[in-house]
């Protein structure tokens, strides 16, 4: 292992000085923070670079400077050694840059063509000409092989997320990009489209663009990346060639520590079943049987379509169920809504905190007593000293990094949030705990925060099912592993010992018979992403 | 605060309490609790509402006077008062209630009918009540059960309850009650007069009451909260296990009370229970609840907003009666009120948004 690398100087050789963007000391500051310190770095024509950090490294700030959103406050952009000087976006796309974020902006009443060629429509005495437009669009979609899966007559809202970046690459290779910059692109993208997307980047790479690459997934990167820089605390850690590097070693540049006992798993799981279900019928299961114990943490895994947050949804009654039975401690309940769920304890943290965890405008304070409304309160009256105290304390005992109990959850950073949710719940004291990708998109300090919580909550006591698509930590915390499978549950494994590959065979049974055996090069992160 | 006067910046470390400061701590000490119950997101109301009176008060001596404030002002406020704390609550669990002033005219009818049937105040009043509780209950339930739109939903009970109020009064006649002295004691009564003073209306004390109940509702109990928690997403307040249909319920029953009690003041008022009465006061009252910071989305609104957009409401159409400003360029002025407000909150939204974004951005 090398010493740390933030002293020394990126070690890989400069190339001619002219050519791709050149970032030269840039800096910026936000009240309180300071996102970017002295960052240089290029991205050279033909050739691949992953920027990797935590959440508030910097990198999406860094994207904005280069994408003209924000000016940087020292420091020069340079493209084949033209300063570059952006007031606005569309400054930057004229000259040849493009930075393609998770949300594409797609004109939901209008055709893919139309879509693509937004704002360079070719007119014929003001009517767009569709024939020359349909032409143009052909050529491109034929040209990189994608005629197929983006028919071009596909109205704008009904495009799935793969076809929106799809939109908004084949819009930049329409204004011959020569920097194209993708910021988390595969986070909701299927195996497939992933696969299809590293062909098309890969593509455009040897065709001369230089390719700025974001992603949390580290795996994915290695795979795709020829460079990789890795940022932290808005400072350039290191920057060097992908294939120097090793999964462990990037987390470890990247969390400045060793991250290596984040799994615990010093529990014994009771023979109390506090949560069985049998034969669960519904729109998205067949005949599906799990059971949970207390003081046990339960994985599930499986590919996204699987059936798994469906199920805890059918489970807790958010989701409409055809036939079979739910069991408590024993006792067959009824549970027609997540309140019924809730009153039989049992709580959920969904997977979408934002849109479905929180009451963004509120305080830490009501989120976090959202559950226990009812018992906080006398004649309808909250006890207001009870409930603060209440709060505070797993406020305090998870760590929620907040100015106050009266803050706004959503200035709360991605990590924050998702611990009011847990402690949402923790205040509930449910006898199960749902939890359904309790670690997506938060940092890596915060995913090992949340893994000891887990830990401790099992040890409590607690029946934890938890659902998660990040294969080494379904496998590191789970004492048993169900795999999901089109809406069945296609196996079940001991936790200790099982491997990634027994896993993804179970979750690509299906896959498997009809078509040929997991590639190699199929990591275990791509092959249940999303 | 804690900046020391200018003649003590060489003094000691603990520089001598000034009488500046002792007074400023007092100052702050009756002000905090003061801006704490009005809420920091009402301060601007109050600054708008400081304006408006200072520059009547500039333009013509009568607006002091007890007898505008009290009566012309006091009274005319109450009945919109009372239906703009119910319509308050649905509008920030993200609903609407575009039936209210029918509903007041249901509840004016029915109480007037009762009244004149039994002599009774009392049995006309809970007449009036009984009308609005029926009608919350089924914008209530057609909301929760039914899963219609709640703009849609009272739309269409908006309709509806007008037609039912002139179905109820004796072929569709106003039912008068200026023989009742003990009913339209509600709305025109005082009390606590004499020497000089011309008492306090007794309408203005059930507003107060009525607005005491809706603050208190709002921000003390489990209702209140989840009332909030559904107009800020309602999936999660769902997913936490809070019960909707029960908070849709009773938000709409609370604002059916409150249409129903002002459909009874304003029959006592006008003594008359018209089936006509109550007409376009959907409209002021949801105005005064947006113009009083609540936002459109749910979520987010108080009571106390709501009543200080009351007053300035009041305030101002009372002004530019004593000003003889015509009644139409009294509409105008209302208009712009409303939006010139809601954009000003826009625009401060936005930028609390963008510095939000801004840190959450890094990374």
């Amino acid at each position: 292992m090398s010493p740390p690398a933030s002293t020394q100087p990126p070690a890989t050789p400069v190339p001619s000085p002219s050519l791709g963007l050149e970032i030269r000391g840039v800096s910026k500051a936000f009240p309180n923070v300071q996102a970017l310190s002295d960052v240089s770095l290029e991205a050279r024509p033909g050739e691949i670079l992953a920027f990797l950090g935590e959440n508030g490294a910097g990198k999406s700030t860094l994207l904005k400077v280069i994408n003209g959103d924000y000016q940087p406050d020292i420091g020069t952009l340079t493209l084949d050694g033209q300063p570059l000087r952006f007031a606005n976006p569309l400054d930057a796309h004229r000259a040849g840059i493009r930075v393609i974020y998770q949300e594409p902006e797609i004109i939901p009443g209008v055709d893919v063509a139309e879509n693509i060629c937004v704002g360079e429509l070719p007119g014929r005495g003001g009517f767009v000409d569709r024939r020359l437009l349909e032409a143009r669009v052909r050529a491109d979609l034929d040209r990189y092989g994608f005629s197929a899966a983006l028919p071009m007559g596909l109205m704008g809202d009904m495009l799935s997320p793969a076809q929106r970046q799809l939109v908004e690459i084949m819009r930049a290779i329409k204004s011959n990009v020569r920097v194209l910059a993708l910021d988390e692109p595969t986070s909701s993208l299927t195996d497939d489209e992933v696969q299809r997307l590293f062909a098309l980047v890969r593509r455009l790479r040897d065709e001369g663009v230089a390719i700025i690459y974001v992603s949390h997934r580290i795996r994915e990167i290695l795979q795709l990346a020829d460079r990789v820089a890795i940022l932290r605390d808005g400072r350039l850690i290191a920057v060097r060639p992908a294939a120097d590097l090793t999964e462990a070693e990037i987390v470890r540049l990247m969390v400045g520590r060793d991250l290596t006992a984040m799994f615990q798993r010093r529990r014994a799981a009771t023979d109390r079943v506090v949560l069985r279900a049998e034969h669960i019928a519904s729109n998205w299961h067949h005949d599906v049987s799990f059971y949970v114990s207390a003081g046990e943490v339960v994985g599930f895994a499986g590919l996204v379509g699987a059936g798994r947050t469906e199920l805890a949804k059918v489970v807790f009654g958010e989701l409409p169920r055809d036939s079979g039975s739910v069991f408590v401690d024993g006792r067959l309940v009824s549970i027609r809504r997540p309140s019924d769920a809730v009153t039989e304890g049992i709580g959920y943290a969904p997977e979408d905190r934002k849109r479905e965890g929180l009451i963004l405008m509120r305080s830490v304070l009501e989120n976090a007593s959202l559950a226990v409304l009812q018992r906080l309160s006398r004649f309808h009256f909250i006890q207001r000293r009870m409930e603060r105290r209440l709060a505070g304390e797993y406020i305090e005992r998870l760590r929620v990094r907040t100015p106050s109990l009266e803050q706004e959850v959503g200035k709360l950073s991605g990590g924050n949030q998702q611990k009011v949710v847990l402690a949402r719940w923790l205040a509930a004291k449910p006898k199960v705990l749902i939890l359904d990708e309790p670690t997506r998109g938060i940092d890596v300090g915060a995913k090992a925060e949340i893994y000891h919580l887990i830990d401790d909550l099992a040890n409590q006591g607690l029946g934890v099912m938890f659902i998660s698509s990040d294969l080494p930590e379904i496998l590191g915390l789970s004492d048993r592993i169900y795999v999901m499978q089109n809406g069945r549950i296609s196996g079940e494994l001991p936790g200790p010992g099982a491997t990634e590959e027994q896993v993804l065979a179970l979750a690509m049974a299906d896959h498997l018979s009809r078509a040929d055996p997991v590639p190699e090069s199929t990591t275990a992160e791509e092959g249940l992403a999303g | 605060m804690s900046e020391a006067p200018a003649g003590e910046v060489d003094g000691p470390a603990t520089p001598p309490i000034s009488p500046f400061r002792t007074a400023l701590a007092r100052a702050a000490s009756v002000v905090r609790p003061v801006v704490r119950f009005i809420g920091a997101e009402n301060l601007s109301l109050v600054i708008v509402l400081a304006i408006e009176i200072a520059i009547i008060v500039s333009q013509t001596k009568f607006f002091l006077g007890q007898q505008n404030l009290l009566n012309s002002l006091g009274q005319n406020i109450a009945v919109l008062g009372v239906l703009a704390v119910g319509e308050s609550l649905v509008i920030i669990a993200g609903a609407l209630d575009i039936s209210v002033g029918s509903i007041a005219g249901i509840a004016g009818v029915a109480a007037a009918l009762v009244v004149t049937g039994t002599g009774s105040m009392q049995l006309g009043l809970v007449a009036g009540i009984m009308a609005g509780i029926c009608a919350g209950l089924v914008n209530g339930s057609i909301v929760a059960f039914l899963r219609v739109n709640p703009i849609i939903a009272t739309l269409g009970t908006f309709a509806a309850f007008r037609g039912v109020a002139f179905l109820i009064a004796p072929n569709g006649y106003p039912v008068g009650v200026g023989t009742q002295p003990d009913f339209t004691w509600l709305g025109s009564g005082r009390i606590l007069g004499g020497g000089g003073f011309v008492g306090i209306p007794i309408i203005l004390i059930i507003l107060i009451f009525v607005a005491v109940v809706g603050h208190v509702l709002l921000r003390y109990t489990d209702f209140g909260r989840s009332i909030y928690a559904l107009g800020g997403n309602a999936t999660a307040a769902r997913l936490a296990g809070i019960n909707l249909t029960r908070v849709r319920l009773g938000m709409y029953v609370f604002c059916g009370i409150t249409a129903g009690l002002s459909g009874v003041l304003l029959a006592a008022r006008t003594t008359s229970g018209s089936p006509l009465n109550g007409q376009g006061m959907e409209l002021q009252a949801i105005t005064a609840v947006f113009l009083g910071g609540a936002a459109t989305t749910g979520g987010k609104g108080t009571v106390v907003g709501t009543v200080l957009a009351v007053l300035i409401l009041g305030v101002l159409s009372n002004g530019m009666n004593l000003l003889g400003v015509q009644q139409y360029w009294q509409d105008v002025a209302t208009g712009m009120l409303l939006v010139t407000g809601v954009a000003i909150a826009q625009f401060r939204a936005l930028r609390s948004e963008r510095a939000r974004t801004r840190i959450a951005s890094r990374g």
